[in-house]
């Protein structure tokens, strides 16, 4: 599949809670070195699956393999890996340095070597070094997280695994904290292994990204793909607003939508399709003058605006439903609400989906 | 990680506390048994079991005197530390306040406190006050120590009171009085309850402090002791077991209580 | 002067210690220095009482009970501890029942309980008898022995180590133990490092309360001990009523109320009570 070394294997790795699956048969391969992220709403199974690998939990069937080797049964104190947690866990009583330097004081590293480490991780995260004697819990949100993240770092683990360690912190720290992971995962060339609930989040900062849900993993690729070519309506939800038309194919190659009566013209066709969902971004759509501009058309009418930051998105009524239009702010239409409008799309700029 | 040390570890301490819940209750189990022997001294195995002293002590008007006393003493108690404790906790966990913390270190002060040197310490009081002893000056010691427990008791449920219902009332136009009787005390009602729970039982089986300042007065704890020291009857073992099992029935009873209230409370 | 309401609030509880507390307390301070054996407040302030204490043989009496106290904290703590470790993370949802269970005796006067252990461990009681019966053996029985005195203190106070252990140990976050034992702590150190200083504050209230109460403890040396032991209690019980000594009871309850006062300011002096009752 890619010509790096797999580092961490699942190969069918099953974890039942009495009758119910809260991971389904799970088979995937990490790169080493790569940022992998796995997605997921509350409950998909994604947390349960990251205490697997990190040795938190024992899968009740199936493999889990480090460089080949099977470590299921390996202790998560036996673990080449480290965890950073949701809650960051920083021991209250003690202080920064303290904190980053306890996986080398419980293996016997003497004072010396230990601060010195401390210090060099502290500079790699950008902390001042005044603050090696600070109680942690004199220190603020975006600080507490490069302790978690230094400490985790100390003993220099093969792996590190994230439990949605940014989805406490407000707007404008998690976007900071974000790039800060990803520079610090290029600088440490360690294999990061990260959860969240938000496929922005994982955008931003992954390699490859695994959709999981009810337990299973729904698609598996990069950040371009799973925007892109979503494989399911599930995963094409994930990221914000997105049109979707319940669509059949029919006889003529053209697929039939009960929303806009007429035929539409197909994007590539997946073997075996005869019905289900085609996705179209918001901005793949477009006003048009007229309908022979695009490949596809639908008349209707302009319903609202909402400014979206740098872009604007129009909510353009047609029939019963609501097609979503983004443009850039320098791009913005002029129409007033309730204008009759024509929107339009390229066949190729759409997604079908069966699911 | 479910490991097969972790498990040896947790049977362990599941066989530890077992015992030690034995360990408790042994005594309680052979008051118990020795109620129900028919012969006027206690002597194991028992030889002849009988029922008599429980119908004995039950009619004894001696022993309906002691009850009646330690229930008035026991009900009095909770009704003035339920008040009073009621506003004290308010100033325990609701308010802030400049004093605070100095506040909440002295109501600690006659829990973290020998309760002997306690009542020997009111008997001196109100012996120098010249105050007759009485089951009244034993209701008045008792409080000493049971309004700080029933404080902290209430004060653990206004923790978590959240003071925007108590605004949004007034804001409604509700008055102080409305907002108090509408909204807080139906809310601490859980805590309340608990603490008078607390105040009644800590009172009807106080010993230290009713020994010293209840005077000609006899509670039913004091009774006990001195028929145990002297005069054994088999009534001793009846009454003591009469005095766990209610304690236990309140208690139980109290706390299903208050699972309900509670129950009763979410599905509204 | 306008008040805020929490000091409003704090008036009935502030009044009321003031009378029933401080004030009785403040006259035990006031009667240590009366003339022995005077029964008003208005002699020659002196310190024979002091004196007689340390000449006397009462400071014996005051090395027992705090010797008893500390025997009784250190092996309570050695029970309780995994007792309260069960309860937060062993028992699930048995530990509401337990915890009922443990609640139960503290409501039961002491006094009959440990006359339980007078019938269980007295000559022909329930445990000699039985082995006698079942057995034949006649053992001398170990009431009235020091030992037993001691176990009537780890009986009585065993709920007051128990459940501020409790609380203390359900305040260690699952979380934290988890990051220790992940970045490679054994199940030793985790125990070491994590959750033994965490859970520090509620140990610490255990063993204060269990110690100032123990050391005023009475009814297990009276009952279980007859007259083995003569704890610092009992001394000052005897000099206000049958030596019809006030000073001298008074300078006895002096000297113990210092040494409870001492440890108390000590241990709470930094002690956020918010925080461990239920602020979170």
């Amino acid at each position: 599949m890619t010509e790096v070394p797999a580092i961490l294997s699942l190969k069918a790795v099953r974890k039942m809670f009495g009758p119910h699956a809260a991971v389904d048969s799970i088979d995937l391969e990490i790169a080493e070195g790569e940022f992998f992220t796995i997605v997921g709403p509350s409950g998909s199974g994604k947390t349960t699956m990251l205490r697997m690998l990190a040795g938190m939990d024992t899968p009740t069937s199936g493999d889990i393999l480090l460089r080949g080797e099977r470590i299921n049964d390996l202790p998560a104190n036996k673990r080449p890996t480290c965890m950073v947690f949701q809650s960051l866990a920083l021991f209250p009583h003690r202080t920064v340095g303290q904190n980053i330097e306890f996986p080398l004081k419980i293996r016997g590293e003497a004072l010396e070597k230990r601060k010195a480490r401390a210090l060099q991780l502290m500079d790699l995260l950008r902390l001042p070094q005044s603050y090696y004697g600070k109680s942690v819990l004199k220190c603020s949100g975006g600080e507490r997280q490069r302790v978690a993240l230094a400490r985790a770092l100390a003993y220099d683990p093969q792996i590190l695994f994230f439990d949605e360690p940014l989805s406490a912190i407000d707007y404008k720290l998690r976007k900071t904290l974000e790039k800060e992971l990803k520079d610090i995962h290029r600088e440490t060339k360690k294999t990061f292994v990260y959860i969240t609930h938000s496929l922005e989040e994982a955008m931003v900062m992954s390699d490859r990204i695994g959709v999981m849900r009810n337990g299973k993993l729904v698609q598996v690729g990069s950040p371009h793909e799973i925007y892109s070519t979503p494989n399911t309506r599930f995963v094409s939800e994930f990221v914000g607003d997105v049109n979707v038309l319940p669509v059949s194919l029919g006889q003529d190659g053209l697929l039939k939508s009960s929303l806009t009566g007429g035929r539409l013209k197909a994007p590539r066709v997946p073997a075996g399709f005869t019905q289900g969902h085609l996705v179209i971004r918001p901005e793949s759509l477009r006003f048009l003058s007229a309908a022979s501009e695009a490949d596809n058309a639908v008349t209707g009418k302009l319903y609202n605006e909402y400014v979206l930051g740098s872009r604007i998105q129009y909510q353009v009524r047609v029939g019963e439903s609501v097609f979503m239009v983004e443009k850039l702010r320098q791009q913005s239409f002029n129409g007033k609400l309730d204008d009759a409008v024509i929107i339009g799309w390229d066949a190729k700029d759409a997604i079908l989906v069966t699911d | 990680m479910e490991t097969r040390q972790q498990r040896l570890r947790h049977a362990l301490i599941t066989a530890w506390t077992i015992a030690v819940i034995v360990f408790i209750y042994l005594p309680t189990i052979c008051i118990a048994l020795a109620s129900l022997t028919a012969s006027r001294y206690f002597q194991f195995p028992i030889s002849k079991w009988g029922v008599e002293w429980w119908q004995k002590t039950f009619n004894s008007i001696e022993i309906r005197q002691l009850l009646s006393t330690s229930i008035s003493v026991a009900l009095c108690v909770t009704v003035i530390a339920v008040v009073i404790a009621f506003f004290g906790a308010l100033a325990f966990a609701r308010y802030d306040w400049k004093g605070r913390s100095i506040y909440q270190k002295l109501i600690l002060l006659p829990i973290f406190f020998p309760q002997s040197v306690l009542g020997l310490a009111l008997l001196l009081w109100f012996n120098t006050l010249g105050l007759p002893l009485s089951w009244k000056t034993a209701v008045f010691a008792h409080l000493v120590w049971i309004i700080p427990v029933v404080t902290l008791v209430i004060s653990i449920q206004v923790y978590s009171f959240d003071p925007a219902l108590e605004e949004a009332a007034f804001d409604l136009g509700a008055s102080r009085w409305q907002v108090l009787r509408e909204v807080t005390l139906p809310v601490l009602f859980p805590g309340l309850f608990s603490g008078a729970l607390f105040a009644f039982l800590l009172s009807w089986g106080n010993f230290p402090l009713s020994l010293f300042t209840t005077g000609a007065d006899t509670t039913v704890p004091e009774f006990l002791y001195a028929k145990m020291v002297a005069g054994y009857t088999p009534g001793v073992p009846v009454l003591g077991t009469v005095s766990t099992v209610g304690a236990a029935i309140l208690l139980i009873g109290g706390y299903g209580l208050i699972l309900a209230m509670r129950r009763a409370k979410s599905i509204e | 002067m306008r008040m805020s309401q929490g000091a409003k609030s704090a008036i009935p509880v502030l009044l009321f210690l003031g009378a029933g507390f401080a004030a009785p307390l403040l006259a035990v301070i006031w009667f240590s220095f009366m003339p022995a054996r005077s029964f008003s407040l208005a002699g020659a302030p002196t310190i024979e009482n002091y004196l007689t204490i340390f000449d006397g043989t009462n400071y014996i009496s005051f090395v027992w009970s705090l010797g008893l106290a500390v025997a009784a904290v250190v092996l309570l703590a050695l029970i309780c501890y995994p007792v309260a470790y069960g309860l937060v993370r062993v028992f699930g949802k048995w530990a509401t029942l337990l915890t009922l269970l443990f609640t139960i005796p503290l409501f039961v006067s002491e006094n009959i309980r440990l006359y339980g252990w007078v019938l269980f461990l007295i000559k022909n009681g329930v445990l000699l008898g039985t082995l006698k019966s079942l057995f034949g053996l006649q053992l001398e029985s170990i009431l009235f022995t020091l030992p037993v005195i001691i176990l009537g203190m780890v009986y009585v106070y065993l709920p007051f180590m128990l459940f501020p252990m409790t609380l203390g140990i359900s305040m260690v976050p699952n979380e934290t133990r988890d990051a220790a034992f992940d970045l490679g702590a054994s199940r030793w150190q985790v125990f070491t490092e994590v959750e033994l200083p965490l859970s520090m504050p509620g140990i610490v209230i255990g063993f204060l309360l269990t110690f100032v109460l123990a050391v005023g403890a009475l009814a297990e040396a009276k009952v279980l001990g007859g007259q083995q032991v003569i704890p610092i209690a009992h001394d000052i019980e005897i000099a206000f009523t049958y030596a019809q000594n006030w000073p001298l009871g008074a300078a006895l309850s002096v000297l113990l109320m210092l040494v409870v006062g001492v440890l108390v300011l000590l241990a709470l002096r930094r002690f956020d009570l918010d925080s461990f009752l239920g602020r979170r």
